[in-house]
């Protein structure tokens, strides 16, 4: 999660405003650090190093993030799955390089949400070299409690932006929305759309996060857990829903699904705004009226 | 008979553990303003005070609120 | 719950699952901008033949946000009263003409915790003749799912009254009142609420303006009022309807219903028709126009014999019902501006009581009173 973090509080004096910061901060850091699965003694980092062996037990905030991972899981017809971030072994995005066969094999033989053993408190990766990160709805989870202590303590204008996700609890002190611009995925200094939220969660998967091209053809870092190759469709999808992690999770598996997401979005009920595979900009009505929607170049 | 009234009180108020809780984001229809019991306060007030003046029955709503000389 | 969501839906209810990602369900949160109200009501009532009171009454209410988890609001009237007001019964030929103003002003002070709020509020209201003082506390209290509210009410009056006519002098009345309310959210679309009140008073009831007009010195009233809410979908129109039973030791009991149906039509306007009838039973020393045969009006039969019980002629305590038609029309400026009309029209009649047989002898008393205001958020 090495990404910025933005807390605005608005209508508030400085004092409380910094205090209520302040802990909004440190509630984001304290997901960061439990479910980072680069600390061996997170309790990710432990349920991987059992991975194969005994069961390790979970407390009653992990239990809930596995029960969504499981409900994502089952949305997603599969393409969302948390074991999925061991195909990254095969995949190196710093070297523009594709990989063999066999090592993308490899990697998808530790795949499976399924492998996954569950028992109240208890989870299990079956096989040893199994993974399981948070990283797909960590960020998003975080924004969302943040915001929620800070509503819960009175906050009534502001939002959380950690690094494009994000999640606002009120208007700006004179009623208006707050203005987000939407990255544009081709030109790293540019937007595509600018999105007006009041209350709820945005968020943005893309194919331009983490990628290399190859022969005109772009690999990104979202994985098919099924194939162990990139999507290759959308270039970003942005929803808005209530929550943070449900945008974010709404964008995930809009841009695991590739060429079916329109019609998994418009039965969502969440609004959106994507950009096609030739730049196109299309959005659910109401979204992105922003004059400089058109053609992506 | 207030006895009794109370009593059905709490009775109704503890039988509504059979019914589902709704939860906060269904409320959306219930915070509409014609929703609530508040109203208007002064159209609240000023009906209040006509109906006390021609009728002979009040209460039910709240409490204080003192009388008057109408006649 | 959702029947065969799609999946998209799935994932929004997996996600509301989750902890800490929706704040706790506020009970009664402190209002979040400032409003202010003025609304002026006319009024006038009649018996056939001649016409009788007119009042008219400006007024401006304010509800002001204060540090966050404060309320102050408060409201002043003044009404201005005229016309003729009958000495006995509905008698026309010796009505007398009067004129008043009436000055009207409360304050109310709540603070908002998260799952209560208690408020203190205090009243005033003053004519040439007549003051009254009042206090009063409340107290609600919501459950965690805020699906429940109870509220609880204490208040106390003292009314003080010195009439011109020095039939008495510096007489008052005092009333304590206590409440007991329940409001329960039954589903999505319907909200109930059913609560109790019970007042105590001692002092002059007695209309000193009345030529025989002798009441008992203390009063006990309760009143019963159920009122649910529902919301139509389909046509995002609400229904509000109420039912009110009353009795009181002057041995009235009163029933009240009302229905109102609001529609909301499209660019901000709203129209909401009204009905609502009540009923009651005559107080056991209301006397009937039939009179004493020897010393004549306005003497009730057998006053003679004992000069010192109670008797009254006040129409108000006659048995009868009356019916209130009644509609409501009202526009959204924009977001911060709001402007209503509020016309009715009230009927009483003898003929019109259910459960018992009306008062005989009196017209029919009718008014109606329009309302037309606007409010301002800001």
């Amino acid at each position: 999660m090495a990404c910025g973090c933005e807390v605005r509080i608005a209508g508030l004096d400085e004092a409380s405003a910094f205090r209520l910061a302040q802990q909004a901060i440190e509630e984001v850091r304290r997901i960061e650090n439990k479910y980072s699965r680069y600390r061996a003694d997170s309790i990710v980092g432990r349920i991987n190093a059992a991975a194969g062996d005994a069961p390790v037990q979970c407390d009653g905030e992990t239990v809930s993030l596995m029960d969504y991972a499981d409900a994502l899981h089952a949305s997603s017809d599969g393409l969302f799955d948390i074991t999925s971030g061991v195909l990254r072994r095969a995949w190196d995005f710093r070297r523009a390089r594709l990989p063999s066969v066999a090592d993308v094999d490899a990697a998808r033989a530790l795949v499976g949400w399924q492998h996954v053993e569950r028992d109240g408190r208890h989870v299990r990766l079956s096989r040893a070299g199994m993974e399981i990160d948070f990283g797909g709805f960590g960020k998003e989870y975080a924004a969302d409690r943040a915001a929620t202590l800070l509503i819960d303590a009175g906050c009534r204008h502001g939002f959380v932006n950690l690094g494009g996700d994000l999640r606002a609890f009120g208007p700006q002190p004179d009623g208006s929305a707050w203005r987000f611009g939407i990255q544009h995925p081709r030109q790293a200094d540019a937007t595509v759309a600018s999105l007006d939220v009041v209350h709820g969660g945005l968020a943005t998967s893309g194919d331009y996060e983490r990628y290399f091209e190859l022969d005109g053809v772009r690999y990104c870092h979202i994985l098919d857990p099924r194939t162990g190759w990139p999507v290759r469709y959308w270039q970003s999808i942005t929803v808005l829903a209530p929550l943070a992690i449900a945008a974010g999770s709404l964008s995930t598996i809009a841009m695991l699904k590739q060429a079916a997401a329109g019609d998994f979005l418009a039965r969502s009920g969440a609004a959106w705004l994507a950009v096609g595979p030739r730049g196109e900009v299309v959005s659910s009505d109401g979204v992105g009226d922003d004059p400089a929607a058109g053609t992506v170049e | 008979m207030r006895a009794t009234i109370l009593v059905a009180l709490v009775l109704a108020s503890s039988a509504c553990s059979f019914i589902e809780p709704v939860s906060p984001w269904q409320k959306g229809n219930l915070a509409r303003p014609e929703m609530t019991f508040e109203g208007d306060a002064l159209e609240g007030k000023f009906l209040e005070h006509i109906y006390q003046s021609k009728e002979n029955a009040s209460g039910g709503l709240g409490v204080g609120g003192g009388g008057c000389g109408c006649n | 719950m959702l029947k065969n969501p799609s999946t998209g839906a799935a994932v929004l209810v997996a996600a509301l699952a989750l902890p800490g990602v929706v704040p706790a369900a506020r009970a009664e949160a402190a209002p979040d901008s400032a409003q202010i109200g003025f609304k002026y009501l006319n009024y006038r009532d009649s018996q056939p033949g001649l016409k009788r009171v007119s009042v008219d009454a400006p007024s401006v209410s304010w509800l002001l946000p204060v540090a966050g988890s404060w309320s102050l609001a408060g409201s002043y009237t003044l009404d201005s009263v005229s016309g003729a007001s009958p000495r006995w019964h509905s008698s026309i030929s010796s009505a007398s003409r009067m004129s008043d103003f009436r000055r009207a002003a409360d304050l109310r002070v709540t603070k908002y915790l998260a799952r209560s709020t208690f408020s203190f509020g205090t009243a005033y209201s003053t004519e040439h003749d007549y003051r009254s003082n009042s206090y009063s506390l409340q107290a609600t209290f919501s459950s965690d799912d805020n699906n429940t509210t109870w509220a609880v009410g204490f208040g106390r009056a003292l009314d003080r009254i010195d009439p011109v006519n020095g039939i008495v002098a510096d007489e008052q009345k005092r009333t304590t009142d206590f409440m007991l309310g329940v409001t329960q959210v039954l589903t999505p679309n319907d909200i109930v609420q059913a609560n109790l009140t019970v007042a105590r008073g001692r002092g002059y009831y007695s209309d000193p303006y009345k030529q025989v007009d002798q009441r008992p010195r203390e009063r006990n009233q309760s009143a019963l009022m159920l009122r649910w809410n529902h919301h139509f979908d389909g046509l995002g129109a609400s229904l509000r309807t109420s039912y009110r039973y009353y009795d009181d030791s002057f041995d009235v009991q009163a029933h009240t219903t009302s229905a109102e149906w609001v529609q909301p039509l499209p660019r901000g306007w709203t129209i909401a028709p009204s009905i609502r009838y009540h009923t009651q039973s005559a107080a056991r020393f209301y006397y009937d126009p039939v009179y004493d045969p020897l010393l004549g009006e306005p003497f009730p039969p057998g006053y003679l014999a004992n000069p010192a019980g109670f008797y009254s002629a006040d129409h108000r305590l006659s048995a009868f019902g009356a019916l209130t038609l009644g509609i409501k029309v009202s526009k959204a400026i924009d977001k911060n501006w709001n402007a209503d009309l509020r016309y009715e029209i009230y009927e009483q009649r003898g003929s019109w009581r259910i459960g018992g047989t009306g008062s005989p002898g009196l017209a029919p008393f009718r008014a109606r009173f329009m309302q037309v205001g606007v409010t301002h958020k800001f």
